[in-house]
């Protein structure tokens, strides 16, 4: 076990569209918060998921607390330039003047990398703000967006590095690098199902993940079923759905789910071997699942998710 | 103009829903039915290649091989690829750039290098231009476009506009004025102070570059504006249609009214929405009525009874999410319920199988294939 104040102050979370990214991240912020560490958790890209799932509306640019030692913000590219040029510079006025401007805004969209760099950058801030002699905040949960930009943003402070060359900028990004690219300091968690498809993704995404492969902690494997049945009572016992009407059917619709089991475990053995890292099987809480109807999440549920990835076992 | 006799379809929704795998099981699906398909994928991963067997996708078209898979010979014909936007990119420069050498100068900036795969939006605006070039070449009968979630989707819906916006010498007006060979000037008035704030943020020589990018592109300009408006046209075509991908979680039908708004908004053409990953009911099955003669007997018709209630409980839920989507979308949309299949999808028959659920291109186009 880790003494949670040396684990990583940073926990990006990334994956597959779709995949659980923003309940993973909410369950671990939740949990950290509920055993006493201030925690932040970051919205990326302008998505505003989070509220949502705890039962609230609206999130912005402006921390929202959800519950006691656990706040949200939604990052947008657009409020993180605004954030950074106006800490730059100064002059509110000058920011409007360039980056409000009609032609100078589209250009200022185009400078590659900038958009990821600036969230980034706020990340990195938060992990830095200071409050009564000490951090403000112990964890911040990055909910970062899916692979291809996902890996875009991890990457974003180096490839600014790499086009400014000099300049205070360049200098800012490198500071940036330095914590977010080293592992005492930033974990990244991969979310993953388990399906072929979405597992080779993952695969994929880890190898691409190239120098930032050392701040794997782990993989969830999100949504797994649990087994209706062991394997042998089933041989043994499901001759009798012979005499049973529907009989193929019933007995092709326990099979599916005993398939699908079999699935996630070669799944996890699959992602254990291609990356090294320990793979978490996390259920599927259909009865929870805000999926369907859009209800919040229940903070039972979340807790339960939490505990199945054993923060404290990733060393995080 | 594009030529006038292909069609497109779009297939547009939030992460994860589908968008690839019914985009290549309708590509096949138009495909047997006699039709020339190419099937473009937007996605950086592999999956389509995954998908639809063919190893490794690049830019360039590789044909499924429907005849010695199927064995049967509709006529048609099954391209798949997977977008490289840097070579697009490089490709269009070499094309639209008045002479060789002032392609290499774009070529050979650095910015470009950058800007070509990471500016954002390029790699959708890549996707347009190689969607036209495919649309152009008259190969082929339809287009189907596979696209990233939505968010993104919706930049690459505009990417055109944009980019050609940002490729407006405007930009190079406020941002420096060559003066001469090798220097630069910053303009009067307010464009020296934007000028010197973009140089204290990002570095005099980055600026120098930059300016130098979009001086050297210039020539390019005329050129790419026509190719954006002829993309513009496209998109919004009479015999184009977007198909709307959700899943029947909330949240994925919350971002295809999303979308459907900005359709009507850009005023692209709907196709109707695809409910993809439908639970069927379970066949029907009474415990009561059964007691096995072992113990293994009762706990299979336990295993029975409770794989019968989840998927009960699974459909009942997923039947009340089509409804909503039905009521919330517009009135007489159509409306195609694609089911959950069982087992991995990279397998060619379970696309295949997909098809069985999916629009064909009379429903799409109408019995004229005009779309009217
Ligand atoms: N373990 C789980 N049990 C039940 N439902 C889940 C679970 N994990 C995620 N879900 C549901 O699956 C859907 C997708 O989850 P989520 O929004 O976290 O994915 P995401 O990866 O953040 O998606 P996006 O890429 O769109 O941001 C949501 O409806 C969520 O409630
Ligand atoms: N009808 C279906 N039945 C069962 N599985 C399906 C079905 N449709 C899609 N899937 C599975 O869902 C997963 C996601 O599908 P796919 O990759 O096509 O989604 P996508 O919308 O393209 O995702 P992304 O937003 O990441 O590009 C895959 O594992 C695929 O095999
Ligand atoms: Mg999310
Ligand atoms: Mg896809």
């Amino acid at each position: 076990m880790t003494m949670s104040g040396q684990a990583p102050r940073v926990v990006l979370v990334t994956g597959k569209g779709g995949v659980g990214k923003t309940v993973v991240s909410a369950s671990l912020a939740l949990h950290y918060a509920s055993i006493g560490l201030r925690t932040v958790l970051v919205e990326t890209a302008g998505a505003t998921n989070v509220s949502a799932l705890f039962g609230r509306t609206g999130s912005g640019y402006a921390l929202t607390e959800l519950r006691p030692r656990l706040s949200t913000l939604s990052l947008t590219p657009e409020a993180a330039i605004e954030d950074y040029v106006v800490q730059q510079i100064r002059f509110k006025r000058l920011y409007t003047m360039v980056f409000k401007n009609r032609v100078m805004g589209p250009f200022i969209d185009a400078v590659p990398g900038l958009h990821d760099a600036v969230q980034l950058g706020k990340v990195f801030d938060l992990s830095r703000e200071r409050r009564a002699g000490g951090h403000a905040w112990d964890r911040v949960v990055v909910d970062a967006p899916a692979t291809g930009h996902g890996l875009t943003m991890l990457g974003s402070a180096r490839s600014m590095m790499e086009l400014t060359r000099a300049g205070p900028l360049h200098e800012g990004v490198k500071q940036v690098q330095d914590v977010i690219g080293d592992p005492r300091h930033t974990a990244v968690l991969l979310v993953s199902l388990a399906e072929g498809l979405p597992v080779n993704e993952t695969i994929e995404l880890w190898e691409r993940l190239g120098e930032s492969r050392a701040l794997l902690r782990g993989v969830a494997l999100n949504l797994c079923l649990p087994s209706p049945i062991g394997a042998a009572d089933w041989r043994d016992g499901s001759g009798v759905l012979d005499a049973v009407p529907n009989g193929a059917a019933l007995r092709g619709l326990v099979e599916r789910r005993l398939q699908r089991v079999d699935q996630q475990a070669a799944a996890a053995e699959r992602l254990h071997a291609a990356t090294g890292a320990p793979v978490r099987a996390l259920s599927d809480l259909r009865a929870a699942r805000d999926g369907l109807n859009g209800r919040p999440w229940a903070e039972p549920d979340l807790l339960r998710l939490a505990a199945q990835l054993d923060p404290s076992g990733l060393g995080l | 103009m594009s030529a006038p006799h292909t069609r497109v379809l779009v297939c547009c929704g939030s992460g994860g829903v589908g968008k690839t795998s019914l985009s290549a099981a309708l590509a096949i699906k138009l495909a047997r039915s006699g039709l020339r398909v190419a099937v473009l994928t937007i996605d950086p991963a592999r999956r389509l290649a995954d998908g639809l067997g063919v190893g490794a996708l690049g830019n360039d078209a590789r044909e499924v091989p429907l005849r010695a898979l199927f064995g049967d010979d509709g006529g048609g014909r099954l391209d798949a690829l997977m977008l490289d936007a840097r070579s697009t990119f490089d490709n269009l420069v070499r094309r639209f750039a008045p002479d060789a050498r002032a392609a290499q100068r774009v070529l050979d900036n650095r910015y470009y290098q950058f800007a070509s795969t990471r500016l954002g939006g390029s790699h959708e605006y890549m996707a347009m231009e190689r969607l036209l070039e495919l649309v152009q070449s008259g190969a082929y009968d339809v287009v189907v476009l596979d696209t990233p979630p939505t968010r993104h989707a919706l930049d690459f819906l505009r990417a055109p506009e944009r980019m050609s916006g940002l490729m407006d010498q405007g930009v190079l007006k406020w941002l420096v004025m060559p003066a001469g060979v090798g220097g630069w000037r910053a303009l009067e008035f307010g464009s020296e102070a934007v000028s010197s704030v973009l140089k204290a943020l990002l570095g005099e020589g980055t600026v120098g570059e930059i300016a130098e990018f979009f001086d050297a592109f210039r020539g390019l300009g005329d050129g790419m504006r026509q190719r954006s408006l002829a993309v513009r046209a496209l998109l919004r075509a009479p015999t184009t249609r977007f198909f709307l991908v959700s899943s029947p979680a909330a949240a994925a039908r919350a971002e295809a009214l999303f979308f459907l708004a900005v359709l009507r908004e850009e005023r692209m053409p709907f196709g109707g929405f695809l409910i993809n990953r439908v639970a069927a009911a379970p066949p029907a099955f009474s415990r009561g009525e059964w007691s096995g003669r072992s113990p293994a007997e009762a706990l299979a018709l336990d295993a029975v009874d409770a794989q019968c209630a989840e998927q009960a409980d699974l459909a009942a839920a997923h039947a009340k999410a089509v409804a909503a989507l039905r009521a919330e979308g517009p009135a007489g949309a159509a409306c195609w319920l694609v089911p959950e299949q069982s087992g991995e999808l990279h397998e060619l028959s379970a696309l295949i199988a997909l098809g069985a659920a999916l629009p064909d291109a009379e429903s799409v186009w109408g019995a004229d294939g005009t779309g009217a």
